[in-house]
């Protein structure tokens, strides 16, 4: 896969990559993975690469083209919709993070 | 399945209590093991749903709270694997609100029913894989 290549070469080469830290439940989704390092120079492109990745997270990342609602990104310690969102530039040493909104109560919705 | 300690479950009951009448909320560290969420630490954490009377039915975790805990566990080799909350004078029985609010299947909901006052039973859901509902999940407490 070329996910595993990726991988591969940064272990081999010592080539640093952006990485994006993967929520445990998604995690059955990039083969047990805690982290996924990734390519491109925005945060939409590391996002883009890594549901090439692993396709099968796609559908738990995003609703059609949009995040999902419940869905955030913080670049390191920044959520991005504060930043540039999906234009948000990233580093080769930069960790993205998949953070969820959460929420809920006794009674309807 | 979910499997915690007695004293991490006094926590979280403790959490609910001091919360009352309002909803107390935070969050479950631990690991997956053989897809059993078992949990090591506990993080109460503010419920900073906006309206203050409305926190007695609601609560909601600042997305920059679940970030602090995430990158703190991360420094431990830890993971969060599920949310904690109270329902003050209400069944510990995920409600519709709970499964409008929800994230991915994966995560252990414990919800902890706080009766005038005082925790008196946690139960714990799992959000079904097409999002559906929730199914209880077995509760371990040792």
């Amino acid at each position: 896969m070329p996910g595993d290549i990726l991988l591969n070469v940064q272990e081999v080469f010592g080539e640093v990559m952006p990485t994006i830290r993967i929520p445990t439940p998604l995690r059955p989704y990039t083969g047990g993975q805690s982290e996924v390092a990734v390519s491109g120079n925005t945060v939409g492109d590391a996002l883009a690469d890594l549901t090439r990745q692993h396709p099968d997270l796609r559908p738990h990342l995003f609703e059609g083209d949009s995040l999902r609602s419940f869905v955030n990104i913080y670049l390191n310690q920044e959520d991005v919709r504060y930043l540039e969102g999906a234009e948000t530039a990233v580093s080769d040493n930069d960790t993205l993070l998949i953070i969820p909104s959460i929420a809920g109560g006794k009674g309807g919705v | 399945m979910l499997r915690l300690t007695e004293a991490l479950h006094k926590v979280i009951k403790a959490h609910g209590e001091v919360s009352y009448p309002f909803e107390g909320c935070g969050l479950l560290l631990g690991r997956v093991v053989d897809g059993v969420n078992v949990v090591t630490e506990v993080r109460p954490l503010p419920n900073v749903w906006p309206v203050e009377e409305e926190k007695r039915v609601r609560f909601r975790i600042a997305e920059d709270d679940w970030r602090d805990v995430e990158l703190a566990a991360m420094l431990k080799g830890l993971d969060v694997v599920g949310v904690f909350h109270s329902h003050p004078d209400s069944l510990p029985v995920a409600s519709p609100r709970d499964l409008a609010w929800a994230a991915w299947p994966g995560y252990s909901y414990l919800i902890t029913q706080v009766q005038g006052g005082t925790a008196v039973l946690s139960r714990s859901w799992q959000l079904l894989p097409d999002r559906s509902g929730f199914v209880e999940e077995d509760v371990v407490i040792e």
